[in-house]
């Protein structure tokens, strides 16, 4: 019995294309972990930003009471604090600390750890991304809004964040693309997910180099999928409309999830 | 009693005191046109009517009621008082419809139905039924500010607030605004006219304002204004405006 490697093909592309058929379903298991862990947290993340984007939005005005202010006051820093805390320390540092960390108090399975921990990361991104889409938005729309008696929050949902959505999604869309990447991080905490799964067949094949060749071959076909999904999505969103009794969606639906045609 | 009452309105941005004194009384029914040069005051004055700017001294009582006091219900109030922006501010991921019916769902609660009829109504009123599946983007200037009027309209307002509403449009594009705006003054809504206009001001206004740098230097009748105007600087700035 000696190292299974002896089998393999000396060379980069014979060995890992040798690698990839024998090993293909624990590879395809990784990636599916890494799909799911980054698509759920893309979308918590959204979640998240735009909570904290839409509270850090929150104006003062004269009317406030003392009360409300404080309150309003507190909130910001709440979500300053959340903000600065995540982009300004690593996601493996974030991971490691509270996986562990919280391990006392929930019993959660990595994958739940991976997405939560994803998703706080990434909705720390969001909110900054939502804010920038919110800035994008002409005060006007705002003004127009409260002119017909809206509240702030119903200005918020039904006419700001429709529109700074749209015109945040190709950065909004880029942040499913890093989760995609980043999510190998999540590796120090086992998560099985690609990066995890090649270390493990590269333990096994004690072949580094050709396995990391299948492993970046995988990464780059999820990303560029991904990419090519979003791209179209984004040219439906920018597709001129409203010719020929095309109407948009009912206001408030996102329009990118649902753009069937419907009559007015 | 008089429908809008301001008494000693005051407002300032940082030190710079943009309106002093303000004492303004508009009926019932009154079209009212504002006019005088660029800062002097009469959009300000206008925003304030709504509480889009937040007066610093001074009272505004609509319909008896001080809009100023602090447990006011200002979104109902907003909801019965429409503005008409000079840059239109429609709802721009809506259509024409949709800018129409969103105030009425969301803000009178109406059902939709309901609300799709009354959408419907005003735009065919202000000439845009055709249009009223067309998402905003596509509009001519004229074309929207249109479906702006329309959009308070629907609301069934008791005081339209109009801020330039042509200043933003191409010359060819301001009278099919202007009709509109001289069909409601014949239907007796009440409205504050902010615009540069001034045939159209002699035309439609039962009262004209003239200010000059935050205060309210003359009003009378369009006919007393433009024939004989007493104070300096409206004599001034009618000379320069109307050669």
């Amino acid at each position: 019995m000696f190292l299974t490697g002896s089998k393999i093909p000396a060379d980069l592309l014979g060995g890992s294309w040798y690698i990839y058929q024998r090993y293909a379903p624990l590879f395809w298991a990784g990636a599916r972990t890494t799909l799911l862990i980054s698509l759920s947290a893309t979308v918590i993340g959204l979640i998240i930003g735009l909570i904290v984007a839409s509270i850090r939005n929150v104006k003062f005005t004269p009317k406030d009471s003392f009360f409300s202010k404080f309150i309003k006051k507190f909130m910001h820093l709440i979500a300053t604090i959340y903000i600065e805390v995540f982009r300004g320390t690593p996601m493996m540092v974030q991971a490691v600390f509270l996986y562990h960390g919280l391990r006392q108090y929930v019993m959660w399975s990595p994958i739940q750890a991976g997405i939560f921990i994803v998703s706080i990361n990434t909705g720390a991104y969001m909110a900054e991304i939502i804010r920038a889409g919110i800035q994008s938005i002409d005060d006007g729309q705002y003004e127009a809004a409260r002119s017909i008696g809206m509240t702030n929050t119903q200005a918020m949902i039904r006419i700001i964040l429709p529109q700074a959505i749209r015109n945040a999604f190709p950065a909004i869309g880029n942040e499913f693309v890093v989760n995609i990447k980043d999510t190998s991080v999540l590796n120090v905490i086992s998560v099985t997910e690609l990066f995890f799964q090649s270390n493990s067949v590269a333990g096994i094949v004690f072949r580094y180099r050709d396995t990391f060749l299948v492993t970046a071959v995988i990464y780059l076909f999820l990303t560029f999928t991904t990419t090519q999904i979003l791209r179209a999505i984004e040219r439906k969103l920018d597709s001129p409309r409203g010719f020929g009794g095309a109407s948009q969606s009912m206001p408030g639906n996102f329009p990118f999830l649902k753009r069937k045609e419907q009559k007015v | 009693m008089s429908l809008i009452k301001i008494n000693n309105l005051n407002k300032s941005f940082g030190s710079n005191l943009v309106l002093k004194d303000i004492n303004l009384t508009v009926e019932e029914k009154q079209v009212v046109c504002l006019i005088g040069s660029s800062g002097s005051g009469k959009s300000t004055l206008l925003r304030c009517i709504n509480l889009l700017e937040t007066p610093n001294g001074g009272e505004i009582i609509v319909d008896g009621q001080n809009i100023m006091t602090a447990n006011f219900d200002i979104n109902k109030f907003r909801s019965h008082v429409g503005m008409i922006f000079q840059s239109f501010n429609l709802f721009s991921h809506m259509n024409s419809i949709q800018n129409c019916m969103i105030g009425q769902t969301e803000v009178l609660k109406r059902s939709k139905s309901e609300a799709k009829a009354i959408a419907l109504k005003y735009l065919e009123k202000v000439g845009m039924l055709d249009f009223a599946n067309q998402s905003v983007k596509s509009l001519s200037g004229g074309q929207k500010q249109r479906v702006a009027i329309a959009r308070a309209l629907c609301m069934e307002p008791r005081i339209l607030l109009l801020d330039e509403p042509t200043s933003a449009l191409d010359p060819e594009m301001v009278g099919e605004v202007l009709e509109v705006i001289k069909q409601l003054a014949k239907e007796g809504l009440t409205m504050l006219i902010v615009t540069h206009e001034m045939s159209f001001a002699k035309d439609v206004a039962d009262l004209i304002i003239f200010m000059d740098q935050g205060v309210v230097c003359e009003q009378g009748s369009a006919k007393e204004m433009f024939s004989n105007p007493k104070h300096p600087r409206t004599k001034e700035f009618l000379a320069r405006i109307l050669r």
